[in-house]
């Protein structure tokens, strides 16, 4: 599989820009309104379709109901709906599972590198890592101890 | 009146000639203000900004801090980095609890801390260290940290602009919720940028500077209602109008 390179940051910010231009935005004009090239947010937009906060159609792309509630909500309230969005990706599913199989309910990084590898099609698997984290700790789902190198569900969980 | 900028000027000094990079800046700042200053490269906007926050000294006249003249300690004031200005070796929550250590101690310090934490969204990343954060979320621990100490004054030094463009457009939003939640600080925000858009967009002030050495040529209220739209064509003749007065 490919996983978006995106943070929830540049996600959450691709959603209001498309909100900003009605809730429909073609992907090319976004780009340009950003200065960006259009592969350059292309994860974003990965991202958002993947977190079930926009479908994507002859390269228009269109907030759904879910966006709207989250962009309307709080800062508190946002980061339930992210969690509650992150929680239900397969591959991060799949990660917590590993976790569950362990005694303490927590595991090395370099096997859940080791599990990325076999699931996402890269040569730079230490970055998706980053970027998975990225969007497990803004969900309050699974942590990642750099002293220890271990990542682990959060409190809570 | 919250703050007032009375004639000051700033000129720095070399072995052959005098460099006047300010000039004779007047303003006040009043509760509720959200004021960005916008100028040409190079005219003096940072410098300026670190005077009002008491970092730097003026060559001639004074900044006033509710009637007294500002000092570089005042608890009161705190200020955002551009680059963020976070002690790798620490973690977010120990970034934060820094700041308040000369005030608060054991249980409260901790409890203030989280509190700030939770209100950037950052609950979950307490123990994480800079260098495993994205710009954004560094950038979620300059607010915290300055929130933290409870400010009257917010100073922010171009905090979007080490961030990519996605990021940077949904730290403004969630920046301006901050600032429309009635029981969070600051009373007053002054914010430096380069960035005309993102001044209409944040503020509801925008005093403008001209090229080096920086006078106000305008002081501008923007009456554009909350939340703004950057697709909108009357928030689009604020920007020409901000642009017309700097070029």
């Amino acid at each position: 599989m490919i996983f978006p390179k995106a943070t929830i940051s540049e996600i959450i910010g691709l959603l209001e820009a498309v909100n900003d231009a009605g809730g429909v935005e073609d992907a090319a004009r976004l780009a340009g309104d950003f200065d960006l090239e259009l592969d350059e947010i292309l994860p974003s937009i990965d991202g958002a379709e993947l977190l079930g906060f926009a479908t994507v159609t002859d390269g228009n792309i269109e907030l759904t109901e879910d966006a709207r509630k989250l962009l309307d909500a709080g800062i508190r309230e946002r980061k339930k709906i992210i969690r509650d969005k992150v929680a239900g990706v397969e591959i991060i599913k799949e990660l917590k599972n590993k976790f569950m199989e362990s005694d303490e309910h927590r595991i090395k990084k370099e096997d859940a590198l080791g599990f990325l590898q076999k699931n996402i099609s890269t040569t730079d698997i230490e970055s998706y890592f980053k970027i998975i984290i990225n969007w497990t700790r803004h969900g309050g789902l699974i942590g990642y101890n750099s002293d220890s190198e271990e990542i682990y569900l959060m409190p809570g969980e | 009146m919250l703050a007032e900028i009375k004639n000051v000027s700033k000129t720095y000094e070399t072995d052959s000639n005098k460099i006047s990079v300010l000039d004779d800046i007047n303003f006040s700042v009043e509760d509720n203000d959200f004021i960005c200053i916008v100028g040409p490269s190079g005219c003096g906007k940072s410098t300026l900004l670190r005077i009002i926050v008491g970092l730097e000294k003026p060559t001639s006249g004074e900044v006033f801090f509710k009637g007294e003249v500002i000092s570089s300690d005042n608890p009161k004031v705190a200020m955002v980095f551009q680059n963020f200005a976070l002690f790798p070796w620490l973690t977010v929550q120990e970034n934060i609890e820094l700041v308040l250590e000369s005030k608060k101690q054991g249980r409260e310090l901790e409890k203030t801390a989280c509190k700030y934490i939770k209100a950037v969204g950052l609950d979950g990343f307490e123990k994480v260290y800079p260098r495993e954060l994205s710009g954004g979320m560094k950038q979620r621990v300059g607010f915290a940290r300055a929130l933290a100490v409870e400010p009257v004054l917010l100073c922010m030094d171009e905090p979007f602009s080490s961030l990519d463009a996605l990021t940077s457009q949904n730290l403004k939003d969630e920046l301006l919720m901050l600032w429309a939640d009635a029981n969070m600080p600051p009373d007053a925000v002054i914010m430096v940028t380069h960035n005309v858009e993102e001044a209409v967009y944040m503020s509801n002030r925008i005093i403008i500077l001209s090229p080096r050495p920086g006078k106000v040529v305008a002081d501008l209220k923007i009456e554009l209602e909350r939340p703004r739209n950057r697709k909108d064509p009357e928030f689009y003749r604020w920007v020409d109008k901000v642009y017309s007065l700097i070029v």
